[in-house]
């Protein structure tokens, strides 16, 4: 963040508004492949059924609902200065507020069933079914004529970025997947200390904490 | 230092939301894990002490 916000020249043409595509970005980026790996976290967990599995996979939905969230707001912050408006019902955004109401859905459906392994494999099928989604986010901005700009960084092929801003973007995709990984771990600790919560395995270790 | 930014209130409002939703992503896990703690020891001091009266 702080070669973001400090050490990269603002844009010739969006001045430091650009700067907003440091945390929009990766974001975005971090918020798909969330979906990714929850969608095959939830096929684990239909196919051999394991435990562990299902709770990975439910606790992968409120980061990816966070981080789409970021997405969306930080996008409207660049699109009003930018483009005028702050929300425009063009293909990318759209597909991107289907995929916060995906997350949230996952969510309701995985809390509202008391039985919670009940509830991750009924939710593992609206992962499963959701997962139409990411392609349509991914080739939005060639399938359709859209307001949001095509892909300006590829893999393969030529970037049309500048490459003095690659380095802070490279950095923050990297802090948002390692944030990922601590949140998962830290969710799936809750989940699974909370369905164990009757076990003495827990009650062992949560009394050996508390002296 | 605070760099002086055009579209200032736009970066700035970004920046601070994803400050706030990272934060809120350590903190309510943090927070659930305390209850649960909280829930299991009190609930083993309960059976503890219904132990004890029974005896």
């Amino acid at each position: 963040m702080y070669l973001a916000l400090y050490v990269v020249p603002p844009d010739y043409q969006q001045g430091d508004s650009a700067r907003i595509l440091y945390i929009h970005v990766p974001a975005a980026w971090q918020a798909m492949f969330i979906y990714v790996v929850m969608t095959i976290l939830a096929a684990i967990a239909l196919v051999w059924r394991i435990r562990l599995t299902e709770i990975l996979a439910m606790s992968c939905a409120p980061i990816g609902a966070a981080l789409t969230l970021v997405c969306l707001a930080t996008g409207s912050l660049w699109g009003k200065p930018m483009w005028g408006t702050w929300w425009e019902w063009d293909a990318r955004l759209t597909s991107m507020l289907v995929l916060l109401f995906i997350y949230i859905g996952i969510m309701g459906l995985y809390a509202a069933f008391d039985d919670r392994r009940k509830g991750a494999r009924i939710a593992s099928v609206l992962v499963l079914a959701g997962a139409v989604n990411i392609p349509i986010i991914h080739f939005s901005v060639e399938w359709w004529n859209t307001l949001h700009q095509p892909a300006t960084i590829k893999l393969t092929g030529e970037s049309s970025m500048d490459p003095s801003m690659l380095p802070p973007l490279i950095w923050m995709v990297i802090s948002t997947k390692l944030f990922f990984g601590a949140a998962l771990l830290d969710r799936a600790r809750n989940e699974l200390l909370d369905q164990d919560r009757s076990k003495s395995w827990v009650a062992r270790k949560v009394l050996q904490a508390d002296q | 230092m605070i760099p002086e930014l055009s579209h200032a209130s736009y970066v700035w409002t970004s920046y601070s939301i994803f400050g706030a939703i990272v934060a809120w992503q350590f903190l309510q896990p943090l927070l659930r894990r305390k209850r649960l703690v909280n829930s299991m020891i009190e609930a083993e001091a309960e059976r503890r002490a219904a132990g004890r009266n029974r005896a």
